[in-house]
């Protein structure tokens, strides 16, 4: 009888052992507590977050709609602008580059391609906005610059993997019947991958609406600054206009987008 | 030869869809003030820029050790603490293994909501709420991790065998034992990743932090920005840079190894 396994036996859970996971949960919460310990996050200034966060939550009732109306919204729309001219000169700009960066097409190129994108994504658009803003001039221009640049290298490595998933069939077929590899390009590889590259354009301006509504914090125009200097003045009742205006045309904007993107790719 | 005729296109889609698009980009243009004429104008201050940011400051480099590190550990600090309090938002979002539609749709909603504001939107709110530093940058960025990894997983966990689960319940399992032991472990690796990519969201996004007094480095690069420092500006944005990239590579091995 003693090897069969009794009820509480089968209760417990196999492979009770110290490992892998083990270790690394403890490495996990070892840095948590010492990062914790490191910016003085101590216990009485937990305690003391949901006091701060409910006091400012009561002094942003009501909000200030007419301010909301007058300010807040054109500052909006400014931030619409900026993510919307920001992805089109991505857009543009990194299109051939896709192109130029997929493996399967041009080998060689595809390196160097993927380098300038991996280092073009590596900057926050913001840092950009740091160095556009002293050049172009305070304002709007600068922050689509700077995200403009910045969503080149996203789009060129999305563009470039949706290059290489292609079935290179077509293709291949317009070679054999005489056509340069220009022709292929234009009636080959463009028509099949162009739904998805523009779904992923359009995913790009989802973003760039939330990375242009923070530009404004370095004086490029945009949302982000009507908010910084509200919440600086203390103004609650602005400030809270400028977050429910905001909230409701981000959730226009990605309903509408991520509609549009569906169809596309359904065709 | 018999080719077959191309298919009709549609004209008026095509104009109207070509029409507005064009509108809108020339609409943002006049917006925002897109004028060549200004960039002219601007380019001798800008070579100026230039000439002045470069080289870097390296005499600037071991003051930036400290806030390069206040930097990791408020990265740290939200992404554990996000990346916990994600995983109710992302179970109770899955449409299969909700308990039931309302707690599906309220949380759905939440996340949505969450999602709409950037980072440094939340960074300015807490700053002002609990005080300026890399506290409120902490709290700023578990907020937002939730956002990304409970949209993320939600969606995973959608799309799990639910045979596991339905057997648990069958047995007489509590809704609570069929989300641990049948719907979690199954999204678990899904679950690591995303952690580690809210952990990279987050290392870019704490550097800017202190753009609005959240604390971490972008708190020097903002004072050294607004005395027009800027060679010391380069330096900060180049450790940044290498920062960002080996924290990338690390997380990158480590995801490579675990699926």
């Amino acid at each position: 009888m003693s090897n069969v396994p009794s009820h509480a036996d089968l209760l417990k859970r196999p492979g009770n052992r110290i490992g892998f996971g083990t270790i690394t949960t403890f490495v996990i919460a070892g840095l948590f507590f010492v990062s914790l310990y490191a910016i003085g996050f101590t216990p009485e200034r937990m305690l003391e977050v949901p006091s701060g966060v409910a006091r400012v939550l009561s002094f942003f009732w009501p909000a200030d709609m007419a301010y909301g109306w007058d300010r807040v919204l054109p500052a909006i729309v400014e931030s619409i602008q900026i993510a919307w001219i920001g992805t089109i000169i991505a857009a543009i700009l990194s299109l051939p580059l896709a192109l130029f960066g997929a493996r399967t097409l041009f080998p060689r190129l595809a390196r160097g391609v993927k380098l300038i994108s991996a280092t073009a994504r590596a900057f926050p658009e913001i840092l950009l906005a740091i160095y556009f803003v002293p050049i172009v001039g305070l304002g709007a221009f600068a922050g689509a610059l700077a995200i403009g640049i910045s969503s080149v290298g996203m789009l060129t490595k999305l563009g470039a993997e949706v290059v290489d998933s292609l079935d290179f069939g077509t293709v291949e077929a317009v070679e054999a019947a005489g056509g340069s590899r220009i022709q292929a390009l234009r009636w080959a590889v463009l028509p099949a991958v162009l739904p998805e590259i523009i779904a992923h354009w359009l995913f790009r301006f989802e973003l760039n609406i939330r990375a242009s509504a923070v530009l404004g914090v370095v004086g490029a125009g945009g949302v982000g600054g009507v908010l910084l200097n509200t919440l600086r003045y203390r103004h609650f009742d602005k400030a809270a206009a400028v977050l429910i205006l905001t909230i409701l045309v981000v959730l226009a904007i990605d309903t509408i987008s991520g509609e549009i993107r569906r169809k596309i790719i359904r065709g | 030869m018999n080719i077959p005729a191309r298919p009709p296109r549609n004209w008026m889609l095509l104009a109207g869809v070509t029409g507005l698009l064009v509108a809108m980009t020339v609409w943002s243009a006049y917006g925002i003030g897109f004028s060549l004429t200004e960039i002219l104008c601007n380019i001798a201050g800008g070579t100026r820029l230039i000439t002045e940011s470069w080289p870097p400051d390296f005499g600037f480099l071991p003051r930036l050790a400290e806030p390069m590190l206040e930097t990791v550990f408020i990265a740290i600090i939200g992404t554990v603490v996000g990346g916990i309090l994600a995983i109710p938002v992302a179970v109770l979002a899955a449409r299969n293994i909700t308990p039931n539609r309302l707690t599906w749709f309220a949380d759905r909603n939440f996340m949505n909501i969450l999602r709409t504001l950037p980072d440094l939107f939340w960074a300015m709110l807490f700053a002002t709420a609990v005080g300026f530093g890399p506290v409120a940058g902490a709290l700023a960025l578990t907020v937002f991790t939730v956002a990304v990894i409970s949209k993320l997983w939600s969606e995973s966990l959608e799309s799990i065998d639910m045979g596991l689960p339905e057997t648990i319940r069958a047995v007489g399992g509590t809704w609570f034992q069929m989300i641990q032991f049948g719907a979690i472990p199954q999204a678990l690796q899904h679950y690591v990743s995303y952690a580690l990519y809210a952990f990279e969201l987050n290392i870019r996004a704490s550097v800017v932090l202190g753009l609005v007094s959240a604390g971490g480095i972008g708190m020097i690069l903002e004072t050294q920005r607004a005395n027009f420092e800027y060679e010391r500006v380069t330096m900060i944005i180049l450790a940044v840079l290498v920062a960002v990239l080996i924290i990338e590579e690390i997380s990158e091995s480590i995801r490579k190894r675990l699926t």
